[in-house]
């Protein structure tokens, strides 16, 4: 049978529909599954940031010879083996640190009131003829329902997700193991004319991630470990725990190195420390973000698609209005991946086909 | 019969195997040896078309290079405004390698299925990939890609060569007025 030139046009034109669908099928399957079914979605990040930062040791035991799925397991076995090991020096110190200082903050939070109630008494003293103000009220039940979250939710959370614990290694061992092996799979379901193109995509945006992650979580460690060392030399309570939630916050731009300093601020200030020691541990905050500044985002973190501050500020606001802290974290990541994809789209139909 | 000579030798799909024999036969895989064949062939992507579709428009950025495996492929150029078939390559053969190493290059032909057409594409993501996770391999590739455009760069200079002669003979064949 002979087909006229139309004909096969039109049967090329269906097969491809077919074949997209069938792709863009499978696509909102998979993210549907992710954000639907409990404990995926934190999962399935988790084993993302495990396999990005993983998948360079595996790679560089892979050039020595060995299979990759012996590379992938032996960098399991390692990380585990020295985390364990780490764990026995770290839990114990932060489980004692945790527990004292959730013993203390009925304190902390009593003084940081009768701390706002004196400055609101000042402030009404000043211009309390005019506007009454009451800090102090408002102050305490925010800081109540801040420190519940952070040591009843927190806990909760962890101890609801052991599925997320065990888990997200699972899905990072066979992410880092078969991963090319599925995309590869889903690569087969792309329509030809798209096929090049969404190679391309694909692998700038997974360059980018692991840039991203690989850089920040570095930049975090090592923002946290400068604040931890500045505070334990200075004898300052609590070190390691302020150290690793400014760690934390770090990964939150610019608005998370304020909210880092606050637990160290709200404790020298509570313990009616002197002025001196309070403008001491201020130093070691800001020297540890100077050395963010100047030496690990232009080093380390410099690749990173660059986002104008405004856009940042605007997918933060967005990420914790739709979920909360977890939202925050990776709103940047998640707009730095959309805009890596419409920059390609738009580039793609511009000039890909000049 | 490739196939059916390996067909013990190796517990991996019939299939695979018959990839690795096509991959074996481009110029730019035929020192590797099985296992590092079994290693591409994982990488590589086999592709279907129907007959009359394109591979590759002219003047898109290309990103790697195709291989036949069954079928073939004609090639049309544009010459003012018209396309003009100026290769057709069957089963073996392989085309735009260059775009392998070249910065955001642009096709120069449109490649058209002329049947129903298997190609196994080789792309910059995967030289990349191969690169990162087995550089041996990636600088065997590397050295066989750099001598098959050296040949073609020879191709072409003694093509221009036998046009200049042409040219002179040409030249000299016309009377001076």
């Amino acid at each position: 049978m002979i087909l006229s030139n139309g004909e096969r046009q039109s049967i090329i034109r269906r097969n491809q529909r077919i074949k997209l669908i069938t792709f863009l099928g499978v696509l909102v399957l998979l993210i549907a599954i992710i954000v639907l079914v409990e404990n995926m979605l934190l999962s399935s990040l988790l084993a993302f940031v495990m396999s990005y930062l993983l998948s360079p040791i595996a790679n560089r035991l892979e050039r020595t010879g060995v299979p990759r799925w012996l590379a992938v397991t032996m960098t399991f076995a390692g990380v585990s083996l020295f985390l364990f090991g780490f764990g026995f020096i770290i839990f114990p110190v932060l489980a004692e640190q945790i527990s004292s200082f959730r013993l203390d903050v009925p304190k902390y939070i009593e003084g940081t009131t009768r701390l706002l109630n004196h400055i609101e008494s000042r402030i009404n003293a000043l211009v309390g003829d005019f506007y009454a103000v009451n800090l102090s009220e408002q102050a305490e039940d925010i800081l109540i329902a801040w420190t519940t979250s952070l040591f009843v939710d927190l806990p909760r959370v962890l101890s609801n997700s052991l599925t997320t614990l065990f888990l997200a290694p699972f899905i990072a061992f066979f992410l880092l193991k078969d991963g090319r092996a599925m995309t590869h799979r889903l690569f087969g379901l792309v329509p030809n004319y798209l096929f090049e193109f969404t190679l391309i995509v694909f692998h700038q945006v997974n360059d980018q991630m692991g840039h991203f992650i690989r850089a920040r979580l570095l930049e975090a460690l090592i923002v946290g470990l400068a604040v931890f060392l500045g505070l334990w030399a200075m004898g300052f309570p609590y070190a390691p725990l302020i150290g690793a939630f400014a760690g934390l916050t770090n990964l939150i731009p610019y608005v998370g190195p304020f909210i880092g300093a606050i637990p160290a601020l709200a404790i020298a200030l509570v313990n009616g420390e002197s002025a001196l020691t309070i403008g001491l541990a201020l130093g070691v905050f800001g020297i540890a973000q100077l050395i963010d500044i100047f030496l690990l985002i232009p080093v380390i973190v410099a690749k990173i698609v660059d986002l104008h501050p405004l856009t940042v500020v605007i997918a933060i606001i967005i990420g914790a209005q739709l979920m909360g802290v977890l939202g925050m974290l990776i709103s940047i990541p998640l707009a730095s991946a959309f805009k890596v994809i419409f920059v390609n789209l738009y580039h793609h139909t511009l000039n890909f086909r000049a | 019969m490739v196939n059916f000579l390996w067909g013990n030798i190796f517990r991996h799909s019939r299939k695979d195997r018959h990839l690795q024999a096509i991959l074996k036969e481009c110029p730019l895989f035929e020192h590797l040896s099985a296992g590092e064949l079994r290693f591409l062939a994982e990488i590589v992507h086999v592709r279907s078309y129907q007959p009359g579709e394109v591979v590759f428009f002219e003047g898109e950025i290309g990103v790697g290079m195709y291989i036949i495996c069954h079928g073939e492929i004609e090639v049309y150029a544009r010459y003012n405004d018209e396309e003009e078939l100026v290769a057709t390559l069957s089963a073996g053969d392989f085309l735009g390698e260059s775009s392998l190493v070249e910065v955001e290059s642009r096709r120069t032909a449109t490649a058209r299925a002329k049947q129903e057409l298997k190609t196994i594409g080789f792309f910059k993501t995967d030289l990349k990939e191969i690169t990162a996770r087995s550089p041996l391999l990636g600088v065997k590739i590397l050295t066989a890609l750099g001598q098959v455009l050296a040949l073609r760069l020879r191709a072409t200079s003694e093509k221009i060569i036998e046009l200049k002669q042409e040219v002179n003979r040409f030249k000299e064949s016309r009377p001076t007025p």
